[in-house]
């Protein structure tokens, strides 16, 4: 069902850092971006471009059901958007405050909330997981009268795990706690509704499972009011007044934007839509399981989550360095994985010791073949390995 | 870590000749050949047999002491009448430099 792309012979599975290739429609929508001057309300008179900025807020709206669309705030990336969360929601928040995350975090959140920690402004727990999750009850135990916020992974970038974000949720406003999720590895994925979830604030990017580019991403955020602004100038809004708008999108989006970027987002987004999530989520499923299910062949090979929920095979080879792995799989087949930590030190440290893994993660346009190529590949290195070197 | 892109394709020869500085791996029926050369608080080199370029991973803390041996490595290698006995001297002195640095006097 994928569309064939002209591609160079690789067999590219590091779609959860940067997917690639990019759906046709988004590499036409930065073209056309580029080609006639920009057209952004407030900020030219002129009106015969495309108002790429409007387009991808309703694109990105409509995807992820979040109401109404101007609570949809662009930055330039997940990490962006979760150093703007953090810090909006704990403005003002004095020595003491008690703030949650987990082990399955990535240091995009893990570093704002230890350096907060350092600083002395917040009091962080980390929650251990289990099975590829942070049970709802440890989120409960963990609660004290002062914890006020909580920042965690949608779905790990390292198990593949989807986090059950919808009983946190309850858990948490029933105690009056705010709950900031970072969708970075979910949105486009799998179904996400924000109409429905009991989050505060939900965190995307745009160049992986939305097949934007790098340089954009942004965030939902439910009740604006919650969050103190971090960054003040020019909207194209209001410019008599000194100080920041408080109207949404303007009271978080200054400066101007990245057109090319967000014309590219709104195709993407479309182009998911025109699929379905469902449709993207469950070819995913089929082929992760199939990679799986062939590494499980060899004794040799650890997978870290035999049922991922996202399309993410985390391994290693017993006998062999991750990194080596890599570059084999790159050199003699071809195939452009990931291996280390993946910027998730705790979630390592948990599985593997803080050793690392290869990963796997595939997207839409990964085919059924390169899926037998890559598995091949894996089960020949591994038969080749000598399991009494190192441990997995 | 450094790509270094030669003028042939590295070849299982060079590896073992790299045993003689350190230790290496091997994994002849990858392909055409992985090997993994380590010259420990030095540097490690990998490649595919058949590749014009390595991989060279240096320990940062001594790189300047060390980087210049690698290019001695491939060039003495290239020229195939290579005076092991004199690398091996410049190789010792390096050595006593690295571990001052990184171990103490």
């Amino acid at each position: 069902m994928s569309p064939t792309i002209d591609r160079p012979p690789l067999i590219y599975l590091n779609n959860a850092a940067t997917t690639w290739p990019k759906p046709p429609g988004v590499l036409a929508a930065i073209t056309q971006s580029l080609a006639l001057p920009v057209f952004g309300s407030g900020r030219t008179t002129g009106s015969q471009g495309e108002d790429y900025v409007a387009l991808a807020r309703e694109a990105i709206a409509s995807l992820l059901a979040a109401d109404p669309p101007e609570h949809v705030v662009f930055t330039s990336s997940a990490t962006d958007s979760l150093n703007i969360l953090i810090q909006g929601f704990l403005a003002g928040c004095d020595a003491g405050c008690h703030v949650l995350t987990t082990e399955l975090d990535h240091n995009s959140v893990l570093r704002p909330l230890h350096e907060l920690a350092r600083q002395g402004r917040i009091r962080l727990t980390v929650l251990p997981f289990e099975d590829g999750a942070v049970s709802p009850d440890t989120v409960e135990a963990a609660i004290t009268p002062d914890t006020r916020l909580m920042v965690t992974a949608h779905g790990s970038n390292v198990l593949g795990s989807v986090q059950e974000i919808a009983r946190i949720g309850k858990i948490l406003h029933d105690h009056d706690i705010s709950f900031i999720v970072d969708g970075a590895q979910t949105a486009g994925h799998i179904p996400v509704d924000l109409w429905s979830l009991p989050v505060d604030a939900y965190v995307f990017t745009g160049h992986k499972g939305l097949f934007g580019i790098p340089g954009t991403g942004g965030f939902y955020v439910r009740d604006p009011e919650t969050i103190a602004p971090t960054r003040y100038g020019g909207t194209g809004t209001d410019s008599f007044s000194l100080f920041q708008p408080r109207d949404m999108p303007e009271r978080f989006e200054s400066g101007t934007h990245n057109y090319p970027g967000l014309a590219a987002l709104a195709a993407g987004a479309e182009y998911i839509a025109g699929i379905g999530v469902e449709t993207i989520a469950e070819k995913a499923e089929r082929q992760t399981a199939f990679i799986i299910g062939e590494l499980k062949e060899e004794p040799n090979v650890t997978v870290y989550n035999e049922s991922p929920s996202l399309p993410i095979v985390s391994f290693n080879i017993r006998g062999m360095e991750n990194d080596d792995v890599g570059f084999i799989l790159a050199r003699a087949y071809g195939i452009v994985a990931r291996t280390g930590l993946h910027c998730a030190p705790l979630a390592h440290r948990a599985i593997d010791g803080g050793r690392g893994s290869v990963r796997l993660s595939l997207s839409w346009f990964t085919t059924d073949e390169e899926c037998r190529v890559a598995a091949r590949a894996i089960r020949e290195i591994a038969q080749h390995a000598d399991p009494s070197v190192g441990s997995p | 870590m450094k790509e270094f892109l030669l003028d042939a394709p590295v070849t299982a020869g060079f590896f073992a000749y790299l045993e003689n500085f350190g230790e290496v791996e091997a994994l002849r029926n990858v392909g055409e050949g992985f090997y993994k050369f380590e010259k420990t608080d030095w540097f490690s080199i990998k490649g595919m047999n058949g590749d014009t370029t390595v991989e060279v991973r240096f320990k940062k803390e001594a790189m300047d002491l060390t980087a210049d041996f690698v290019y001695l490595l491939f060039s003495s290698y290239r020229e195939g009448a290579a005076d092991l006995s004199l690398l091996k001297q410049r190789e010792q002195a390096i050595e006593k430099r690295v571990k001052e640095r990184l171990y103490g006097p």
